[in-house]
């Protein structure tokens, strides 16, 4: 990793990349309760979604999504498509350019590494070693 | 008319001179002008203080940084913060300012980095205390197993050791596990799970500039989200379209006596009401009927019953006393302890 050229830079960085996704459960820095949405976005050639909790939870009570949008509480455990939120389902029943900004913005959503897995990042079981 | 000319003439010529003179200090143009942005880390700026987010850019060099500085980047960094009225050397100051709160970190990328880079300054001094600092130090730990490999018997523990413990740069050092404060609520480039490679990325709130009106706690998003919302920091809607709907609070405590020495724990209505509809828990969590619902710490750290959410965006089971915070009658204890189960 010897910075200065372009192509051995280059290099670093993905072996860097690569140490981070091989060691991914440990290595993430991930903001708490930070869920990683990826059923159907790296299939479609997308990046993955990342949902901010505490973002939401600013401005909304958990149970507007929990229990109006049908969010069931169990990462992957809902399927949710680009076509249910441009209908104005999930995400899309406030991302409708009237709450909240427009699924047009791709990649404030789609912004996750390539190759994470759908899961709750930052919590007990993303934090250190163990299930727990 | 001569004397006034004069007069004008030397304090025209004072306040030419008076940069020179006066020229501000790193830290006074940091104040001033920096910190709007690289005190928060507004719009991915690398923050005051903050190893991590500097690491990566002092391993381009001190000069890659004052260019940066002085003339902006696509990033976002305004050309010398939007004061194009700065000399370049109070410029440059700043950015050496705000190096130096970062010493250590930056030394210990450029450890990684190797001889590459001169920029003498600050090099040698102490390469010890950098040892505990950045992930990326864990870069340049590959390099040295190998050699130290030699005698044979040290590559299994390394080859074990390695993949299990890449965030913290010693595997011996104290408190490994534990984040320090550098590490905690980063900016979403740098939070390990977005992709600094996505425009998108850069344009996402840093969580600190949000929470920082906030209480605090000891976990989690480090908020105590419910003390935001009893000191009405917050005030998230509790319907979608309406924001002015309040939301139906049910004021219950429910007391489970707990086995062993803990505290029995008592679980507030009021406070999951606040974010909470009664259909969230009720009745596929927790059946709604005193006596029906075995509870576990074991259970609640798979992700069941209270696990459903703490651990995972309530506050985690690490806040004991949050839930166990009754103390036992000890005259009574035995008894009570005996039937709960």
């Amino acid at each position: 990793m010897s910075g200065l050229f372009a192509p051995s830079r280059r290099l670093g960085v993905l072996s860097l990349v690569c140490v981070l996704l091989a060691a991914l459960p440990l290595a993430t820095q991930a903001e708490y309760a930070d869920v990683v949405i990826n059923r159907q976005a790296e299939k479609n050639g997308m990046r993955p979604v990342v949902f901010p909790h505490w973002f939401h939870r600013i401005r909304f009570r958990c149970k507007v999504c929990h229990a109006e949008l049908g969010f069931k509480m169990r990462a992957g455990s809902n399927t949710i498509t680009m076509t249910d939120i441009i209908e104005g389902k999930f995400c899309g029943a406030c991302h409708n350019n009237d709450i909240a900004w427009s699924p047009e913005n791709c990649d404030l959503c789609h912004s996750g590494k390539p190759g994470l897995p759908t899961g709750v990042f930052g919590g007990h079981e993303t934090s250190g070693p163990g299930r727990w | 008319m001569k004397i006034s000319n004069r007069i004008s003439v030397i304090v025209a010529g004072l306040v030419l001179a008076l940069p020179v003179f006066a020229q501000q200090s790193g830290k006074d143009v940091y104040t001033k002008v920096c910190s709007t942005c690289h005190a928060t880390g507004l719009a991915g700026a690398p923050r005051l203080g903050n190893g991590g987010d500097w690491a990566p850019r002092a391993a381009r060099g001190v000069a890659s940084l004052y260019q940066s500085a002085l003339t902006g980047t696509p990033k976002g960094m305004p050309a010398k913060g939007g004061h194009m009225t700065l000399p370049d050397a109070e410029v440059k100051a700043a950015v050496d300012y705000m190096l130096g709160s970062v010493k250590d970190a930056v030394k210990a990328a450029k450890a990684e980095a190797e001889p590459k880079k001169e920029e003498a300054k600050k090099e040698e001094p102490k390469k010890a205390e950098a040892r505990k600092e950045e992930p990326k130090k864990v870069e340049a730990k590959p390099a040295p197993a190998p050699v130290a490999a030699a005698p044979a018997a040290a590559p299994a523990p390394v080859a074990s050791v390695a993949p299990t413990e890449v965030s913290a740069g010693d595997i011996n050092s104290f408190n490994r596990l534990l984040k320090p404060a550098s590490k905690r609520n980063l900016p979403p480039p740098e939070d390990g799970i977005h992709d600094p490679a996505n425009d998108g990325t850069h344009a996402l709130q840093p969580p600190l500039t949000a929470f920082g009106a906030l209480p605090k706690s000891n976990a989690g998003n480090r908020v105590n989200w419910v003390e935001a919302i009893g000191q009405k920091k917050i005030n998230p809607r509790y319907d979608r379209n309406d924001p002015k709907a309040e939301p139906i609070v049910m004021d219950l405590n429910i007391v489970r006596e707990v086995k062993g020495s803990m505290p029995d724990v008592v679980y507030p209505h009021k406070q999951h009401t606040e974010w909470l509809d009664c259909s969230n828990c009720h009745p596929a969590i927790f059946v709604p009927q005193k006596g029906a619902n075995a509870i576990s710490m074991a259970s609640i750290l798979l992700g069941e019953k209270c696990g459903v959410c703490h651990g995972k965006v309530a506050f985690p089971v690490s806040e004991c006393r949050n839930c166990h915070s009754k103390k036992k009658d000890i005259a009574k204890a035995p008894a009570p302890a005996a039937a709960a189960k």
